[in-house]
């Protein structure tokens, strides 16, 4: 065989290799994120959710059934922040007062969640 | 890439004896894979010749990579199954074929030895082959293939190397390294196989190639010119990245090896000076030291730079496997150092140091343009030199300052406020005697000593490092009567010592500050702090860079006005993106309750790690009620004291608006004392 031909022949099967290998990868890797999306997606449309989270009250606003409250992680939904959350019914509110270490119950299809359920935790 | 450390496996013998037989397998490797590269290129830079001496270099030289292409693949399997070995940190795992095809699959040193090993064995069945070259096209395309292939098989050794672990500009770190090892192969894989081309012409039957040898050496001179201009400036670039200090270079063992390459590196340039400007222009001509003679010297002085540069290699394969400098503790190892700190308030050694540094520029400048004359450089080069000689002796002595082993040693303990506090009570349990309550050195016990004690708030610490305070707190100062805490303190309290006394100085340093931000200075770092409000988990201060932050060290009562109006206001700061952390100064852990329902307080009021936060920041600020505001790169800018009265917001806003509004973020401070 002509040397250039084996060279030819050398460079494309590279060429291919490589190219295949590319390939495979690359296309793995966008099916495993296209994957994830739809995931992500069926995970947070329109589905009930419940949390339980830890967090210290910072107001309570009677008349609106709204507490505020600087929470930790709310896994998937939203990062550790202070923030007001309606309440179920105005008991919530009224068993605790500003100050309180709490552990409460967060229901609802976000983005409409409201506080279900509260504890006072032991001040530490 | 070896993330391995040596001094990990001195411990086992078998793994030490493995590690030893990695290094050598390394050089193999490398040495091979780059006369590969070389020697294909040499055959293309010399070009295609029907004489029969050129054409039985060929076949030799051809020869030669065939058998280094076997010994590349055969060493290649050792350096996989040691880099097994160590990964999985027992001898026996060398020769396991499951832990090996983990390394395989599973590592990026296994990625790229993947893609090296394809090429090499693709390299290898090439070379074997034997196809005809008679013609033109066939020959430049089979020689060009070894080139491409050699380089395929060199170039991936960058992305397993020291260079993929630099963060951040990973990419580019490779890329530099990727470009040095393909010059280097280039040029000093030529260097035998152009020694070999030279030594063949250079006898009596070979006389029929010596014009192309000639031309051959000419050629490849010329890339080699070209190969250590890039190679100087990658390899400069790569020991910025690596090493970055001089500290590193002279302090640590991969910098000493830097500096063993670099003193081989000299040899081979000195060397390669010599044959470039002297022999060979005297292979042309056929008088008594011209022609062949000089052809024959010329082979031999290009061997021997092969041969260093086969040294300089090894070298390499050490580097490799040695974590670079820069992660390194260096141990400085002189009594003195230069720094340009050492010129501070003292004039006459300055002004000593600027006409120094002046005769000595003056010096360079001549040595310079004499060295450009053609003829007579003597009378100008001379004079230069004693200029210059005179000008550095006159220059360097101001500037000389005691170091230390420790001297360039980076704190193990970040500056943070927990760290200052615990460092605090150390100084107060230790150091108060000697150096006083304030830090002043008019501690009772010190009237008795030798020296005065130093005053730890004086700005002079500028000229000492952390590390030179760590090496005083570790040993003493024996001639002044200052203990050795080295015993007593574990190596953490004494970096909580040094922290303690960094926050110390700069709050003396900062009594200066006021409420009003000066623009563009930024000098006070503000101490890193964690704290927790409530059951959330502990943020830290640092989280909040690119944000201005407002620190307000309450007290309660009298605290009270104060925080109602920061509170109802709260609406004008969060508009303003500034982020208020409330502190509470007796560090309650109900301060939240106490604050009330009545105004509604919003920003974080830290409810865990107050006692810290107060112990430091309280070194810049004593006063009841203190406001400290941090711009976005994490330096205090203002600091407000009072005693919690309400008073008019509108200032602060402004000083936020000032923050705000600046321009050119500075480079945000070291965690650590420097």
């Amino acid at each position: 065989m002509r040397a250039w031909k084996a060279v030819v022949l050398i460079n494309l099967s590279l060429v291919i290799g490589v190219g295949w290998g590319y390939a495979v990868w690359g296309l793995r890797a966008s099916r495993l994120e296209r994957e994830l999306a739809v995931a992500r997606a069926t995970a947070l449309a329109g589905v009930e959710r419940e949390w339980i989270v830890e967090g210290v009250v910072r107001a309570i606003f009677p008349e609106l059934n709204v507490l505020v409250i600087t929470h930790g992680d709310i896994a998937g939904y939203m990062p550790a922040m202070t923030m007001g959350f309606r309440t179920a019914s105005p008991k919530i509110q009224e068993a605790v007062s500003v100050g309180d270490a709490v552990r409460f119950t967060l229901r609802g299809v976000p983005p409409t969640i409201a506080v279900t359920a509260i504890h006072k935790m032991a001040t530490r | 890439m070896i993330i391995d450390r040596h001094d990990q496996y001195s411990g086992s013998g078998t793994l030490a004896r493995v590690y030893a037989l990695g290094l050598v397998a390394r050089w193999m490797h490398l040495a091979s894979s780059i006369y590969l590269v070389g020697a294909s290129t040499m055959i293309v830079i010399a070009g295609r010749s029907d004489r029969p001496t050129a054409r039985r270099w060929e076949h030799r030289i051809l020869s030669s990579a065939r058998g280094l292409a076997v010994a590349a693949l055969a060493s290649g399997l050792v350096v996989l199954g040691v880099q097994t070995a160590l990964f999985e940190g027992r001898a026996g795992a060398a020769l396991e074929l499951g832990a090996i095809a983990r390394v395989l699959t599973e590592t990026q040193t296994g990625h790229v030895w993947l893609v090296r090993f394809g090429c090499l064995v693709l390299l290898s069945t090439f070379l074997l082959l034997r196809l005809s070259v008679d013609r033109r096209v066939d020959w430049r395309a089979a020689r060009g293939e070894g080139v491409l292939l050699g380089a395929a098989a060199l170039v991936p050794i960058a992305a397993a190397g020291h260079a993929a672990a630099v963060e951040p500009d990973t990419a580019r770190a490779i890329a530099l390294d990727g470009l040095h090892v393909i010059v280097a192969g280039v040029w000093v894989g030529g260097l035998v196989p152009l020694a070999l081309l030279l030594r063949a012409a250079a006898t009596t039957e070979g006389a029929d190639a010596r014009p192309y040898a000639v031309l051959a050496a000419r050629c490849f001179s010329r890339v080699a010119l070209g190969a250590m201009v890039v190679l100087a400036v990658t390899g400069a670039l790569l020991a910025t990245i690596h090493v970055g200090s001089v500290a590193g270079l002279v302090g640590t063992s991969y910098g000493r090896l830097l500096l063993a390459k670099l003193a081989l590196l000299v040899l081979v340039l000195l060397l390669a000076a010599l044959n470039r400007s002297v022999l060979l222009a005297r292979l042309a001509g056929d008088g008594p030291t011209v022609g062949r003679p000089a052809m024959r010297r010329l082979s031999g002085f290009v061997g021997a730079e092969g041969l260093l540069a086969l040294a300089i290699l090894g070298i390499v394969a050490a580097l490799g496997v040695t974590p670079p400098a820069r992660h390194e503790a260096a141990v400085w190892p002189f009594g003195i150092r230069l720094s340009i700190a050492a010129l501070e308030g003292t004039t006459g050694e300055a002004t000593r140091a600027l006409i120094g540094s002046q005769i000595a520029v003056l010096g360079l400048a001549v040595m310079i343009a004499g060295g450009m004359l053609r003829t007579r450089r003597l009378p100008l080069v001379a004079p230069a030199l004693i200029a210059l000689g005179a000008g550095v002796g006159l220059a360097l002595p101001p500037l000389a300052i005691d170091a230390y082993p420790t001297t360039y040693l980076r704190p193990s303990v970040p500056y943070q406020a927990t760290s200052i506090a615990s460092g605090a009570a150390l100084y107060h349990e230790s150091c108060v005697a000697c150096h006083g309550a304030r830090g002043a050195g008019d501690g009772s016990a010190g009237l008795a000593l030798p020296r005065p004690p130093a005053d730890l708030r004086a700005p002079h610490t500028a000229q000492h490092t952390a590390g030179d305070l760590f090496w005083w707190l570790t040993n003493g100062i024996p001639a002044a009567g200052m203990p050795g805490f080295g015993a007593r303190l574990t190596e953490e309290q004494r970096w909580d010592v040094i922290n303690f006394l960094r926050a110390l100085s700069a709050g003396y340093a900062a009594r200066g500050m006021g409420s009003t931000v000066e623009p563009d200075r930024r000098w006070l770092v503000a101490p890193d702090f964690t704290f927790a409000v409530g059951p959330t988990p502990p943020r830290a201060l640092k989280e909040y860079r690119g944000r201005v932050v407002l620190v307000v060290l309450y007290h309660l009562p009298p605290s009270r006005p104060r925080m109602s109006q920061l509170a109802g206001r709260e609406g004008t700061l969060a508009a303003l993106g500034v982020e208020v952390i409330a502190v509470p100064t007796d560090a309650a852990p109900d301060a939240i309750r106490r604050l009330g329902a009545e105004p509604r307080v919003l920003f974080p009021v830290v409810t865990e790690g107050a006692e810290a936060i107060v112990t430091a920041y309280r070194l810049f600020a004593a006063s009841p009620h203190a406001e400290f505001l941090i711009d976005r790169q994490g330096y205090i800018r203002a600091i407000a004291q009072s005693g919690g009265e309400a008073a008019e917001l509108e200032p602060l806003l402004a000083q936020i608006q000032e923050l705000n509004q600046e321009k050119a973020p500075a480079e945000a401070p070291a965690e650590h004392v420097h």
